[in-house]
């Protein structure tokens, strides 16, 4: 899939599992040792086992291809855990914590007094151009400050190895369920596994994510009532509302099974109104409240913004944080953080070209070959041009597009994700991977040692979505 | 001069709606020109009222009607003084600097970067409009003072937009009106504020009420709607390129915006089967200040 004078094999990216041809990196010797012992027919035995495992659970993602309607499929798993060393893990984590503390400032600041734009370290074009600025929630301050109670921030592993934050989703991030149950799946199928190393739980995601939901609760963490708030079942992201609904056993609600009266947000049960205090919506801004954001939305709860303004609701993650994570923002986060925090980033970004910078802009269209552009407002790996595999006419296509609403898109370097070894149809292969984990902002800022490792399934291929062909993989943290 | 404002909405649904949601943008605004000395709003069904001040500074009423119904309607009573008797009653700044007046405004206040930036169907980019214009589009004069540009832009409109009423809907896109030459008070106001912001010039829309002696004929009374342009030395002075006038203390401000949607006077959502008919809206507009 490589356009020539690229060719995969001329670039380096990290591996992962290899530390050079013959012998594997220190941490993951065990597991070598284990793999070659087992044998290709352990494995295979071990590959069915999994499937199994899947199916049984129920575990499944929707694609959206052509048609409409999309495709339920069996969620991808690959059986070879992906493994993290502790001293790599305390400087991911430090680096997540920064990192969100900073943005969830940023987002106060923005819906404030905007600090920042009037001492013009950010542009006001980048904020008030921004499809995600929603003036309607301007001077509602939600509790605590905080905006992004749940994040799930991609981490990518450059060519030296050094771990770069590749996108923040601070939305409705999704994925954690999928974290679960690999962990999960991987439990069952080798149980071995787990016996030669002190891999760090993720299980209980469910029971810290009901904790911080509770903790906003404006009656207080023993009075609330948390429900989540799902599209329905044609979201692609369907199985995991029911996953963390049932988890962490509160209702599963639809805009229309809720009521807002008098700014007070009830659910309608079989024995009458039931008062609601948090509100875990999987839905984006957009549907959330047909009364102040789109009016055709049948899938939001009218009046819910004024609730969430009187301060009889908590609605999470918090409306309007979505101009964090714009991709048109990204660029600036490491500047973020050093106004609101005082500190260098831990985590670096990935180098990043502004389209509305007509050099940035020259030099992009010149390396195009190169080059990722995104659509700012996009996430899933749509609108999304990837320069290596691109064809002619499609770069055309994207010169037109961006030259027509610069701010709108933006431009990175490929960067070779790191890569790891993969058991596909019977055999160990490499393919690239990135890391999902997930940050949660409650009474304290706590990120799940972990994460959604996702895996390139087409040979070569860079793109990790699953809603682009993408797979998965158990992510052992290491305790101590 | 003194305004008693009686402005009545009836909607109207042929099968019964339930779970309505409704925000008001009707109370008339507050500033140094305009003092609200009563203002009460009734629904029909009742309903209790709450607001909130939104982010253009609009006092919002909102309310919900929750059981099944077919008919809502909402009445505002208002009485309104206003003392806005020469608009040009300012020391203008200087052509030379009004430039760095309005840049230094703009980082003072960072919220006006909307009324600079925004773009919509509404108010679109002036590239779009210039095709469908009989003459070019008038430039800006730097050795001219803004507000001396600005009365020649609202001089130059009556050359592409012709008053008719019903011309077009509410909301509806300005390339619409300019295509077919006519328009209402909602699309000389959007296509001033188009051009006063391809000037670089913070411009709003407005949305009120006017004293019914000034009214453009044949202009039914309901509300009226015009911009407003930031002018150095001045603030915001209000253009109403309808009836070539400048706004004074016969017009009563009620909502502002960067376009028609932001300053929608009703907005509403609800359940049930029928869509609604088109509102019926009663508007009266009482000279008082005799009785003072």
């Amino acid at each position: 899939m490589y356009q020539a004078g690229l060719p995969e094999q001329k670039r380096n990216p990290y591996h992962e599992f290899y530390a050079d041809d013959f012998s594997p990196r220190e941490h993951y010797r065990l597991l070598w040792d284990h793999i070659r012992a087992i044998g290709n027919n352990g494995l295979e035995a071990k590959a069915h086992e999994s499937q199994l495992a899947l199916q049984a659970e129920g575990v499944t993602f929707t694609v959206y291809g052509e048609s409409e309607e999309g495709i339920e499929r069996i969620w991808p798993f690959d059986l070879i855990p992906r493994i993290i060393t502790a001293r790599e893990w305390a400087k991911i984590e430090a680096g997540l914590k920064q990192r969100v503390q900073a943005l969830n400032l940023f987002l106060a600041d923005l819906y404030g007094d905007q600090r920042i734009i009037r001492d013009g370290v950010i542009p006001p074009e980048l904020i008030y151009q921004g499809r995600d600025f929603r003036r309607e929630i301007v001077g509602i301050v939600p509790p605590r400050g905080i905006y992004t109670h749940i994040s799930g921030i991609d981490i990518i592993r450059d060519e030296q190895g050094e771990f770069l934050i590749l996108e923040d989703n601070l939305r409705t991030p999704s994925g954690v369920s999928y974290m679960i149950e690999n962990r999960v799946v991987e439990r069952r199928i080798m149980p071995e596994f787990f016996n030669k190393y002190r891999v760090r739980r993720v299980e209980h995601y469910p029971s810290l994510l009901l904790d911080a939901l509770r903790s906003l609760s404006p009656r207080g963490k023993d009075q609330a009532e948390v429900v989540v708030l799902t599209p329905g079942i044609y979201n692609s992201a369907y199985f995991e509302h029911t996953f963390l609904a049932k988890e962490m056993g509160v209702e599963l609600a639809e805009g229309r099974d809720m009521v807002t009266v008098n700014d007070i947000v009830y659910l309608k049960t079989t024995t009458g109104l039931q008062r609601v205090d948090v509100i875990y919506r999987r839905i984006d801004d957009d549907f959330l409240d047909p009364l102040v954001f789109r009016s055709d939305s049948s899938l939001g709860i009218a009046g819910v913004i004024n609730a969430w303004r009187a301060g009889n609701v908590a609605i999470v993650n918090a409306p309007g944080s979505g101009i964090a994570d714009d991709k048109a923002v990204y660029p600036y986060v490491p500047e973020i953080i050093r106004y609101y925090l005082g500190q260098q980033p831990i985590l670096n970004n990935v180098p990043t070209y502004q389209m509305t910078n007509a050099q940035d802009r020259e030099y992009v269209f010149d390396n195009m070959e190169r080059m990722v552009i995104k659509a700012v407002s996009e996430s899933g790996g749509y609108g999304m041009l990837m320069g290596p595999s691109s064809t002619p006419a499609l770069r055309r296509e994207f010169v037109d597009r961006v030259l027509e609403n610069p701010r709108n898109y933006i431009a990175q370097p490929v960067v070779y994700l790191s890569r790891h070894v993969c058991y596909m149809d019977g055999e160990l292969e490499a393919r690239h991977l990135d890391l999902r984990p997930f940050v949660i902002y409650g009474e304290g800022i706590e990120v799940v040692p972990g994460g959604l490792t996702r895996v390139a399934l087409r040979k070569g291929s860079l793109v990790v979505n699953s809603s682009q062909g993408g797979g998965s993989k158990d992510t052992w943290v290491l305790a101590e | 001069m003194r305004y008693l404002i009686e402005h009545e909405t009836a909607l109207e649904y042929p099968a019964a709606v339930r779970e309505h949601h409704v925000e008001l943008r009707l109370a008339p605004r507050e500033n140094r020109h305009q003092t609200l000395l009563s203002c009460e709003i009734q629904t029909d069904p009742a309903a209790e009222l709450a607001s909130y001040r939104d982010y253009f500074g609009n006092l919002v009423h909102y309310f919900s009607v929750i059981p099944p119904h077919t008919r809502l309607v909402t009445r505002l009573r208002a009485v309104v003084e206003t003392c806005k008797e020469n608009p040009l009653d300012f020391l203008p700044a200087p052509a030379a600097e009004q430039r760095q007046w309005l840049k230094s405004e703009l980082s003072r206040e960072p919220r006006l970067n909307d009324f600079v930036l925004h773009r919509s169907d509404a108010v679109p980019a002036v590239g779009k409009l210039a095709e469908l214009l009989p003459v070019p589009l008038p430039e800006f004069d730097e050795k001219e003072t803004v507000q001396d540009n600005l009365l020649g832009l609202m001089a130059w409109l009556p050359r592409v937009l012709e008053y008719r009423t019903g011309a077009t809907v509410v909301h509806g896109a300005l390339t619409d009106a300019l295509r077919q030459r006519g328009g209402v008070c909602q699309d000389f106001a959007h296509l001033f504020i188009s051009v006063a912001r391809s000037w670089g010039i913070p411009a709003r829309y407005v949305v009120g009420y006017l004293d019914p002696g000034i009214h453009a004929a044949g202009e039914q009374l309901a509300t009226h709607a015009w911009a407003e342009a930031l002018v150095p030395g001045c603030g915001w002075l209000g253009f109403d390129s309808t009836n070539a006038l400048l706004v004074n203390d016969r017009y009563i401000e009620v909502c502002v915006g960067r376009d028609s949607h932001d300053a929608a006077p009703q907005r509403g959502s609800f359940k049930g089967e029928s869509s609604g008919n088109q509102p019926t809206v009663k508007v009266s507009v009482l000279d008082q200040t005799q009785e003072q």
